[in-house]
């Protein structure tokens, strides 16, 4: 068994808005050397996400603006107060809700060394609160690849 | 449009100059958010339609034997963006502090000064118990009259804080009637609204016409209900908009608040576009000596 784990940082430049991280996942498959597996993706953040959707400016814009509908930035929050933890008040129960509704992660299966999913799947961050620099974590677990046989002389 | 009141304690870049800042920004001035790269900072200006914020520090050298930020400091990130209005602080405890001043403003090119009596444990208009200072006239007064040669503005903090030693008896707005009225050249501006004596601060906005007041306030709920609490309930919004449109600052205490959300709340109290316009901007620039008072 190989685990690769990498901890990447995203600067997020909304409020809230949802960025394609497909390409750095697929990177660290690619250079994990895991053949047969899985990769899991997480946010370490718990006013951002983690999403699956399809890759359109469109649904984008649908998938925040549901998740605001479903849980708005104001109300009436037992979080808006002030906590001793941050030096400051919370005041931001909608991200944290719309993190827990959109999902703090996903992961796919990993097979011949790529990631198996729908062609029009993408992988994307998503900010709640921005902006903000922000940390995910790619882990990759799975079998690694055979060493190269050399072809007979 | 410009943002009166933000303290630049989360900047990463500059816990790589000066690394006993993170212990300052977490046990002295007692925020814990997660430190940022400087370009969060403009983004969360560009992302709440602001062109430029004052960055202010607190020396706090003899109370709690650390600047929360040095002159120095906040001069080299205004060489860093020319998006930034660098203060001074000075710490009135000390023989130097004047010529602090004076090497800050002319030095370093600072534009203003800011003094947190809670933190430096100071009454705005009082003797230290030790006497230094002009019989009957106040530790810091010394420092009022050159800042006043000098043309720059005073931001006090006044009212409750959030930091942990700092008492809020030094900061009832009460104590800087004296301030206004012996030195009425020097404009000051009453941070926080100074709340919760909001009265007080309100009556020295109306009657001095070299005070003025900051919209940093939050001390519970949310910016919008806070800040619609103070400025329509405590205050009616018709003061605000008839009396003191003149007198009030945009100020977010970012990173206490993002000013985002700072900059929601006061646009939804129900203000004019033109009352909006003085407290963005107009007041603002008048104070930096930017436009005729």
């Amino acid at each position: 068994m190989k685990i690769k784990l990498e901890k990447l940082e995203v600067q997020t430049r909304r409020d809230k808005e949802l960025i394609d991280i497909t390409p750095e996942v697929e990177r660290v498959v690619r250079e994990s050397g895991v053949r047969e597996g899985v990769v899991n993706i997480l946010t370490m953040h718990t006013s951002s996400g983690i999403i699956v959707t399809e890759g359109l400016p469109c649904l984008e814009m649908d998938v925040l603006n549901r998740l605001e509908a479903l849980a708005p930035d104001e109300g009436d929050y037992y979080h808006n107060r002030y906590l001793d933890i941050d030096g400051r008040l919370g005041f931001n129960a909608g991200a944290h809700l719309k993190s827990v509704l959109g999902g703090y992660s996903a992961f796919f299966p990993i097979e011949d060394e790529r990631i198996v999913k729908g062609s029009r799947q993408r992988i994307y961050f998503a900010e709640y609160d921005g902006p903000l620099a922000r940390t995910y974590v790619v882990q990759v677990l799975g079998t690694a690849n055979p060493p190269r046989q050399r072809p007979p002389q | 449009m410009i943002d009166f009141h933000t303290h630049p304690l989360l900047v990463r870049e500059m816990f790589e100059r000066e690394p006993d800042l993170l212990r300052i920004a977490r046990d002295v001035f007692y925020i814990r958010n997660i430190p940022q790269p400087l370009e969060t900072f403009l983004l969360e200006l560009d992302v709440s339609g602001l062109d430029r914020a004052v960055l202010l520090p607190i020396d706090a050298s003899t109370t709690r034997g650390c600047q929360i930020y040095s002159n120095e400091l906040i001069a080299e990130l205004c060489e860093m963006s020319d998006r930034f209005i660098g203060f001074a602080s000075v710490d009135p405890h000390k023989e130097s502090a004047v010529d602090d001043l004076e090497h800050a403003v002319k030095d370093l090119k600072l534009r203003g000064l800011k003094l947190s009596p809670p933190t430096q444990e100071f009454y705005p208009n009082d003797a230290e118990p030790s006497g230094r200072g002009p019989s009957g006239r106040g530790l810091a007064y010394p420092i009022y009259e050159k800042a006043q040669s000098l043309g720059i503005p005073i931001v006090f903090h006044a009212g409750m804080s959030w930091e942990p030693r700092a008492r809020a008896k030094y900061g009832q707005p009460i104590y800087l009637e004296d301030v206004a009225c012996d030195f009425p050249e020097l404009n000051i501006v009453i941070a926080h609204f100074g709340w919760p004596w909001v009265l007080e601060t309100v009556m020295l906005a109306l009657k001095y016409p070299n005070v003025y007041i900051d919209t940093a306030a939050l001390y519970f709920d949310d910016p919008w209900d806070f800040l619609a609490f103070v400025m329509t309930r405590q205050v009616p919004l018709s003061a605000i908009e008839k009396s003191l449109r003149h007198k009030i600052v945009f100020g977010s205490n970012y990173p206490r608040v993002e000013i985002k959300n700072m900059v929601k709340a006061v646009k939804g109290l129900g203000l004019s576009d033109g009352c909006l316009k003085l407290i963005f901007e107009g007041n603002a620039r008048k104070l930096l000596g930017e436009v005729a008072g």
